[in-house]
Protein backbone atom coordinates (compact mmCIF):
# COMPACT_ATOMS: atom_id res chain seq x y z
CA UNK A 1 0.00 0.00 0.00
CA UNK A 2 2.83 2.47 -1.09
CA UNK A 3 0.10 4.84 -1.79
CA UNK A 4 -1.04 5.19 1.20
CA UNK A 5 2.18 6.74 2.69
CA UNK A 6 3.00 10.05 3.71
CA UNK A 7 5.79 11.81 1.18
CA UNK A 8 7.90 14.28 2.44
CA UNK A 9 9.87 16.24 0.33
CA UNK A 10 12.58 19.42 0.76
CA UNK A 11 11.73 22.18 -1.39
CA UNK A 12 14.58 24.98 -0.62
CA UNK A 13 14.15 25.39 3.48
CA UNK A 14 10.48 24.00 3.20
CA UNK A 15 9.10 20.37 3.40
CA UNK A 16 6.69 19.96 1.21
CA UNK A 17 4.52 17.11 3.33
CA UNK A 18 1.57 15.25 1.44
CA UNK A 19 -1.30 13.32 3.15
CA UNK A 20 -2.85 10.38 1.58
CA UNK A 21 -6.41 10.04 0.68
CA UNK A 22 -7.35 8.08 3.42
CA UNK A 23 -4.31 7.22 6.06
CA UNK A 24 -5.33 4.74 8.90
CA UNK A 25 -4.33 5.34 12.14
CA UNK A 26 -0.29 4.22 12.29
CA UNK A 27 0.34 6.37 8.90
CA UNK A 28 -1.93 9.44 10.60
CA UNK A 29 1.01 9.13 13.73
CA UNK A 30 3.92 8.09 12.00
CA UNK A 31 3.33 12.00 10.33
CA UNK A 32 4.53 13.33 13.59
CA UNK A 33 8.18 11.51 13.65
CA UNK A 34 8.49 11.36 9.85
CA UNK A 35 7.80 15.52 9.69
CA UNK A 36 9.91 16.73 12.85
CA UNK A 37 12.61 14.18 11.84
CA UNK A 38 12.82 15.70 8.40
CA UNK A 39 13.08 18.86 10.33
CA UNK A 40 16.04 18.32 11.96
CA UNK A 41 17.75 16.42 8.97
CA UNK A 42 17.28 19.52 6.55
CA UNK A 43 17.25 22.14 8.84
CA UNK A 44 14.13 23.40 7.54
CA UNK A 45 12.01 26.66 8.16
CA UNK A 46 8.98 24.99 7.88
CA UNK A 47 6.55 22.69 7.08
CA UNK A 48 3.85 22.86 4.07
CA UNK A 49 0.90 20.30 4.57
CA UNK A 50 -0.87 19.27 1.63
CA UNK A 51 -4.21 17.65 2.86
CA UNK A 52 -5.97 18.53 -0.61
CA UNK A 53 -6.35 14.72 -1.08
CA UNK A 54 -7.75 13.80 2.14
CA UNK A 55 -11.47 13.09 2.22
CA UNK A 56 -12.28 12.78 5.70
CA UNK A 57 -10.17 14.13 9.04
CA UNK A 58 -11.58 13.43 11.90
CA UNK A 59 -10.88 14.29 15.47
CA UNK A 60 -7.31 11.60 16.01
CA UNK A 61 -6.48 12.61 12.73
CA UNK A 62 -6.93 16.80 13.54
CA UNK A 63 -5.50 16.27 17.04
CA UNK A 64 -2.14 14.75 15.59
CA UNK A 65 -2.12 17.66 12.54
CA UNK A 66 -2.40 20.34 15.83
CA UNK A 67 0.17 18.66 17.74
CA UNK A 68 2.69 17.84 14.99
CA UNK A 69 2.35 21.73 14.16
CA UNK A 70 3.30 22.53 17.73
CA UNK A 71 6.21 20.51 17.82
CA UNK A 72 7.41 22.28 14.62
CA UNK A 73 6.52 25.34 16.60
CA UNK A 74 9.09 24.28 18.95
CA UNK A 75 11.82 23.24 17.06
CA UNK A 76 11.59 26.77 15.48
CA UNK A 77 9.27 26.01 12.50
CA UNK A 78 6.47 26.97 10.57
CA UNK A 79 3.61 25.27 9.78
CA UNK A 80 0.84 26.17 6.96
CA UNK A 81 -1.85 23.25 6.13
CA UNK A 82 -2.93 23.65 2.54
CA UNK A 83 -6.11 22.66 0.69
CA UNK A 84 -8.67 21.39 2.86
CA UNK A 85 -11.51 20.36 0.64
CA UNK A 86 -14.20 22.39 1.22
CA UNK A 87 -16.63 19.26 2.84
CA UNK A 88 -13.80 18.31 5.01
CA UNK A 89 -13.87 22.48 6.22
CA UNK A 90 -17.47 21.74 6.98
CA UNK A 91 -17.42 18.76 8.74
CA UNK A 92 -14.37 20.04 11.11
CA UNK A 93 -16.63 23.05 12.20
CA UNK A 94 -19.48 21.25 12.76
CA UNK A 95 -17.44 18.61 14.77
CA UNK A 96 -16.00 21.51 16.96
CA UNK A 97 -12.58 20.63 15.69
CA UNK A 98 -9.97 23.51 16.00
CA UNK A 99 -6.56 23.60 14.41
CA UNK A 100 -5.45 26.17 17.05
CA UNK A 101 -3.27 28.93 15.45
CA UNK A 102 -2.27 27.17 12.69
CA UNK A 103 -1.68 29.28 9.75
CA UNK A 104 -3.80 27.87 6.15
CA UNK A 105 -3.85 28.38 2.83
CA UNK A 106 -6.26 27.35 -0.04
CA UNK A 107 -3.94 25.36 -1.74
CA UNK A 108 0.10 24.82 -2.16
CA UNK A 109 0.69 27.54 -4.29
CA UNK A 110 -0.78 30.00 -1.78
CA UNK A 111 0.98 28.50 1.05
CA UNK A 112 4.07 28.98 -1.44
CA UNK A 113 3.32 32.86 -1.40
CA UNK A 114 2.95 33.37 2.56
CA UNK A 115 6.02 31.45 2.65
CA UNK A 116 7.70 34.37 0.57
CA UNK A 117 6.02 37.00 1.86
CA UNK A 118 7.13 36.48 4.67
CA UNK A 119 11.02 35.72 4.29
CA UNK A 120 11.59 38.26 1.41
CA UNK A 121 14.17 40.75 2.55
CA UNK A 122 12.71 44.52 3.92
CA UNK A 123 13.71 47.10 1.39
CA UNK A 124 16.57 49.09 1.67
CA UNK A 125 15.79 52.68 2.03
CA UNK B 1 -40.89 2.85 7.37
CA UNK B 2 -39.33 0.08 5.24
CA UNK B 3 -36.07 -1.84 6.16
CA UNK B 4 -33.81 -3.04 3.67
CA UNK B 5 -31.68 -6.52 4.68
CA UNK B 6 -28.50 -4.74 6.34
CA UNK B 7 -24.82 -5.49 5.71
CA UNK B 8 -22.37 -6.17 8.25
CA UNK B 9 -18.50 -5.78 8.95
CA UNK B 10 -16.34 -6.87 11.80
CA UNK B 11 -14.54 -4.09 13.07
CA UNK B 12 -11.23 -5.70 14.90
CA UNK B 13 -8.21 -4.21 13.73
CA UNK B 14 -6.68 -0.58 13.35
CA UNK B 15 -7.35 -1.20 9.63
CA UNK B 16 -10.80 -1.69 10.03
CA UNK B 17 -11.74 1.53 10.66
CA UNK B 18 -10.04 2.53 7.57
CA UNK B 19 -12.69 -0.47 6.05
CA UNK B 20 -15.59 1.58 7.97
CA UNK B 21 -15.16 4.42 6.27
CA UNK B 22 -14.74 2.93 2.91
CA UNK B 23 -17.59 1.18 3.34
CA UNK B 24 -19.73 3.86 4.45
CA UNK B 25 -18.48 6.50 1.78
CA UNK B 26 -19.65 3.95 -0.49
CA UNK B 27 -23.16 3.00 1.27
CA UNK B 28 -23.95 6.54 1.31
CA UNK B 29 -23.24 7.83 -2.02
CA UNK B 30 -24.77 5.16 -3.18
CA UNK B 31 -28.15 5.96 -0.93
CA UNK B 32 -27.60 9.25 -2.89
CA UNK B 33 -26.31 11.61 -0.79
CA UNK B 34 -24.03 14.62 -1.84
CA UNK B 35 -20.50 15.12 -1.22
CA UNK B 36 -20.85 17.41 1.93
CA UNK B 37 -23.01 14.94 3.74
CA UNK B 38 -20.98 11.64 2.41
CA UNK B 39 -18.13 13.60 4.17
CA UNK B 40 -20.19 13.92 7.31
CA UNK B 41 -21.52 10.88 7.29
CA UNK B 42 -17.81 9.30 6.87
CA UNK B 43 -16.22 11.10 9.80
CA UNK B 44 -19.13 10.43 12.75
CA UNK B 45 -18.22 6.66 10.95
CA UNK B 46 -14.95 7.00 11.92
CA UNK B 47 -15.40 8.50 14.77
CA UNK B 48 -17.13 5.76 16.66
CA UNK B 49 -14.98 2.76 14.54
CA UNK B 50 -11.91 3.89 16.24
CA UNK B 51 -14.03 4.05 19.76
CA UNK B 52 -15.11 0.86 19.55
CA UNK B 53 -11.30 -0.45 18.47
CA UNK B 54 -9.79 1.03 21.09
CA UNK B 55 -12.38 0.74 23.81
CA UNK B 56 -14.18 -2.27 23.51
CA UNK B 57 -11.99 -4.42 22.24
CA UNK B 58 -13.78 -4.80 18.86
CA UNK B 59 -17.41 -5.14 17.03
CA UNK B 60 -19.31 -4.65 13.90
CA UNK B 61 -20.77 -2.35 12.18
CA UNK B 62 -24.16 -3.18 10.01
CA UNK B 63 -26.00 -0.79 7.82
CA UNK B 64 -29.17 -0.32 5.89
CA UNK B 65 -30.42 2.33 3.55
CA UNK B 66 -34.23 3.70 5.36
CA UNK B 67 -37.21 4.84 3.08
CA UNK B 68 -39.95 6.86 5.44
CA UNK B 69 -42.78 8.75 3.84
CA UNK B 70 -40.92 8.87 0.22
CA UNK B 71 -37.72 10.40 2.80
CA UNK B 72 -34.34 8.15 2.19
CA UNK B 73 -31.79 7.84 4.28
CA UNK B 74 -29.41 5.19 5.58
CA UNK B 75 -29.14 4.06 9.14
CA UNK B 76 -25.41 2.68 10.99
CA UNK B 77 -25.26 0.55 13.77
CA UNK B 78 -22.25 0.19 15.96
CA UNK B 79 -22.35 -2.88 17.72
CA UNK B 80 -19.78 -4.13 20.60
CA UNK B 81 -19.90 -6.21 23.70
CA UNK B 82 -17.42 -4.11 25.39
CA UNK B 83 -17.37 -2.54 28.94
CA UNK B 84 -20.64 -0.26 28.47
CA UNK B 85 -20.85 3.58 28.81
CA UNK B 86 -21.79 4.29 32.77
CA UNK B 87 -22.75 7.63 32.10
CA UNK B 88 -24.39 8.36 28.70
CA UNK B 89 -24.78 11.93 29.36
CA UNK B 90 -21.69 12.81 30.71
CA UNK B 91 -20.04 10.59 27.35
CA UNK B 92 -22.23 12.59 25.45
CA UNK B 93 -20.39 16.23 26.50
CA UNK B 94 -17.90 17.99 24.32
CA UNK B 95 -14.45 17.22 25.58
CA UNK B 96 -14.86 13.96 27.74
CA UNK B 97 -12.31 11.39 27.25
CA UNK B 98 -11.77 8.17 29.29
CA UNK B 99 -8.89 7.91 26.72
CA UNK B 100 -6.14 9.91 24.78
CA UNK B 101 -8.91 11.05 22.74
CA UNK B 102 -10.17 14.91 21.83
CA UNK B 103 -13.24 13.90 23.45
CA UNK B 104 -15.11 14.61 20.26
CA UNK B 105 -16.20 11.90 19.28
CA UNK B 106 -19.64 11.68 20.70
CA UNK B 107 -21.05 14.60 20.61
CA UNK B 108 -18.99 15.28 17.26
CA UNK B 109 -21.05 12.49 15.61
CA UNK B 110 -24.05 13.57 17.01
CA UNK B 111 -23.91 16.98 15.46
CA UNK B 112 -22.57 15.38 12.02
CA UNK B 113 -25.84 12.86 11.95
CA UNK B 114 -29.53 13.80 12.14
CA UNK B 115 -30.42 10.99 14.74
CA UNK B 116 -28.20 9.24 16.89
CA UNK B 117 -29.13 7.02 19.83
CA UNK B 118 -26.97 4.85 22.55
CA UNK B 119 -28.25 2.30 24.19
CA UNK B 120 -25.55 0.73 26.52
CA UNK B 121 -25.07 -2.35 29.60
CA UNK B 122 -22.67 -1.91 32.06
CA UNK B 123 -20.38 -5.43 31.28
CA UNK B 124 -22.53 -6.17 28.50
CA UNK B 125 -21.93 -3.80 25.46
CA UNK B 126 -23.12 -0.49 23.48
CA UNK B 127 -25.00 -0.26 20.09
CA UNK B 128 -24.93 3.27 18.64
CA UNK B 129 -27.52 4.40 15.94
CA UNK B 130 -26.59 6.76 13.70
CA UNK B 131 -29.60 7.95 10.96
CA UNK B 132 -28.83 10.66 8.32
CA UNK B 133 -31.75 11.44 6.12
CA UNK B 134 -31.27 12.74 2.68
CA UNK B 135 -32.33 16.45 2.45
CA UNK B 136 -35.36 16.58 -0.30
Amino acid sequence: MSDDNISVIKVRDLLMVTMPPDPDDPTVTALQEKVLNAMERYEAKGVVLDISSVETLDSFFARTVSETAQMVTLMGGRTIIAGMRPAVAVTATEIGLSLGNIETALNVDRALDMVAAKSRPKKLR
Amino acid sequence: MTSNPADEIRIQTEGDIVLTRRVVREAATKAGFGNTDVTRIVTASSELARNIFKYAGGGVMRWRSLEDNGRRGIELLFVDQGPGIPDIELAMQEGYSTGDGLGMGLSGAKRLMDELEIQSMVGQGTTITLKKWRQT
